[in-house]
């Protein structure tokens, strides 16, 4: 039949386009805009640091906290807004007090409009979120009472969809700001936030290694 | 002619549709049509917008009177209407032939065909589907749940692409009853949020490396945890690397330059002769020999874009700066900006 074919045929292009697609380096110049605006907050933290009256040196972890903030900031900063994890993120890194000196001059002045503009945005996600089913049912601790089948079919397929309840709530958990979202726009939110991440650990790992190379010689 | 047949199954439901007619409406419950009509604004709204597809359709629908201009949205109001009277009433038809062909016709077709009027049935349909047509007035601004999706489970791949991004970009959902599942309009939004849901579980399943072959939500859905799991963890790992290598959070980039461009170089031409070697590269503290690769990297600056599986982000930064100044300024303006 023609349409097997025609599967057949779809199957090996899903095949080949899922290869490139999940093997493609995220674009250059996402690449080297991160790179400038981490660098901008990784001045702007040692400065800060170095006139700052107790002039201790940053222990490891500390330094660790500060490399990784400012890269998921700068990250997020590149998607001025747009995304829902993104403003998520700036908005927890707000959260804590110390961020601000960070946050401000990697941000620039657009900051406070921001946050704002962020804010409310999630405060209007929250409130829809709360009327959304399944942050209700997870917060009140409530478990539905499940239907008795006895057709197997029916309790395999009741059992796949916890399943898959159940990793949709980890996903949650792992993207930022997921808790709001609903499945649809998580799913949007995760491909994004790979695709950022993969960048971000791209030009991490690359300029940790010519550290180390330089630190070395 | 395909049409011609829809147009002649459909006049057979509105025979029956005729004959439910008859069956006094006050007791609403069991009864198919009656249910149709008496749901209030919902469903004889969706019915209504399903012919409103081309929207001239609808206007005539809601303003024009006259019968014969009624009818190509009629037809589809039949074909509708008899769609539900088969789902809803399990056993209660008769001739679940001509209902298997009707099923069939409705299934071949994409598009409820607005095929032009028979003026036999036109008087005998005209009547309930006007009473339809008031209520059609009330609510101008109904979300509009017109729905139409492809039978076939099996869909090219453009055809596919184009789905999410039609519903994407259009008010209206087009999703269709596919055979066999009910239609009310819970169920049928319901199919269509969960095509959305699919269509970018695929994307995300094309996105993460290895997902390709596993069928089945759950466990694509764990790939993807994974995924982004062991994405965070290497950014945890790397930052630690970071604050390991450095005793102040200042990245001297002028020290990094010459390994890293030295790399480049080698990494990006293999093929050509590198004038710098290794063993060159270490004592490099010598500005005249910086400047030599600073001109190496905005010479083959444009080559950069197609590499980019090479250091492009630390030598994009040197060309961005290289562009503006001499040489000997680079690594001051380097140092200032850290």
């Amino acid at each position: 039949m023609g349409g097997e074919e025609d599967d057949d045929d779809e199957d090996e292009e899903d095949a080949l386009v899922g290869v490139v697609i999940s093997r493609m380096p995220p674009p250059s110049s996402i690449k080297k805009e991160f790179l400038k605006k981490w660098l901008v907050g990784l001045k702007a933290l040692s400065n800060s640091r170095s006139s700052s009256t107790s002039k201790k040196e940053m222990s490891v972890l500390e330094r660790k906290k500060a490399i990784k903030l400012s890269a998921d900031v700068a990250m997020a900063s590149l998607k001025n807004g747009t995304t829902s994890w993104s403003r998520a993120l700036i908005q927890n890194a707000s959260k804590d007090g110390n961020n601000r000196t960070l946050l401000k001059s990697m941000l620039g002045s657009e900051y406070d409009k921001k946050l704002r503009i962020g804010s409310t945005t999630t405060s209007i996600m929250c409130s829809k979120g709360i009327r959304n089913t399944t942050v209700l049912r997870r917060s009140c601790g409530l478990r539905r009472a499940r239907k008795i089948s006895k057709d197997q079919r029916v309790r395999a397929g009741l059992m796949a969809k916890r399943l898959v309840k159940k990793r949709t709530q980890v996903l949650r958990s792992l993207v930022p700001g997921g808790e709001y979202m609903d499945e649809y726009s998580l799913f949007e939110e995760t491909l994004d936030y790979i695709m950022s991440l993969r960048a971000q650990v791209d030009v991490m790992r690359r300029l940790a290694n010519a550290s180390a190379f330089s630190s070395k010689s | 002619m395909e049409r011609i047949g829809d147009v002649e199954s459909s006049l057979q439901f509105g025979e029956e549709i005729e004959r439910l007619m008859t069956i006094p409406h006050e007791s609403g419950t069991a009864s198919s049509f009656t249910a149709l009509l008496k749901l209030p604004a919902n469903q004889a709204m969706e019915l209504l917008h399903d012919s409103s597809e081309k929207p001239y359709d609808y206007s005539l629908n809601c303003t024009s009177s006259s019968s014969h201009l009624h009818f190509p949205s009629n037809l589809d109001l039949l074909e509708r209407a008899s769609r539900l009277s088969v789902f809803s009433t399990a056993a209660a038809q008769d001739s679940p032939e001509t209902t298997n062909s009707s099923q069939n016709s409705l299934k071949v077709k994409n598009e409820p065909t607005e095929t032009d009027s028979n003026p036999k049935s036109s008087p005998e349909i005209s009547d309930p589907m006007s009473q339809t047509q008031t209520k059609c007035q009330r609510s101008g601004k109904r979300k509009g749940r017109e729905k139409k999706v492809k039978n076939s489970s099996k869909k090219s791949k453009s055809a596919e692409n184009e789905k999410p991004e039609e519903t994407e970009k259009l008010p209206y959902v087009h999703v269709r009853a596919r055979r066999g599942q009910a239609t009310d309009s819970h169920s049928l939004a319901e199919r269509a949020r969960r095509e959305k849901i699919n269509a970018r579980m695929k994307l995300l399943q094309e996105l993460v490396p290895g997902c390709n072959k596993i069928s089945g939500t759950a466990l694509v859905l764990d790939e993807i945890i994974n995924h982004v799991q062991t994405l965070q963890h290497q950014v945890e790992m790397l930052s630690m690397r970071l604050a390991a290598v450095n005793p102040r959070i200042n990245f001297n980039l002028d020290n990094l330059f010459p390994a890293e461009s030295g790399s480049l170089v080698e990494g990006n031409f293999p093929s050509m002769v590198m004038p710098l070697t290794w063993a060159q590269v270490q004592p490099i503290g010598n500005r005249q020999q910086q400047q030599q690769l600073w001109h190496f990297d905005t010479l083959h600056q444009p080559v950069w874009g197609d590499n980019p599986n090479f250091i492009t982000p630390e030598n994009s930064l040197l060309s961005y700066d290289s562009s503006a100044n001499s040489v000997s300024m680079h690594s001051n303006r380097l140092k200032m900006e850290l």
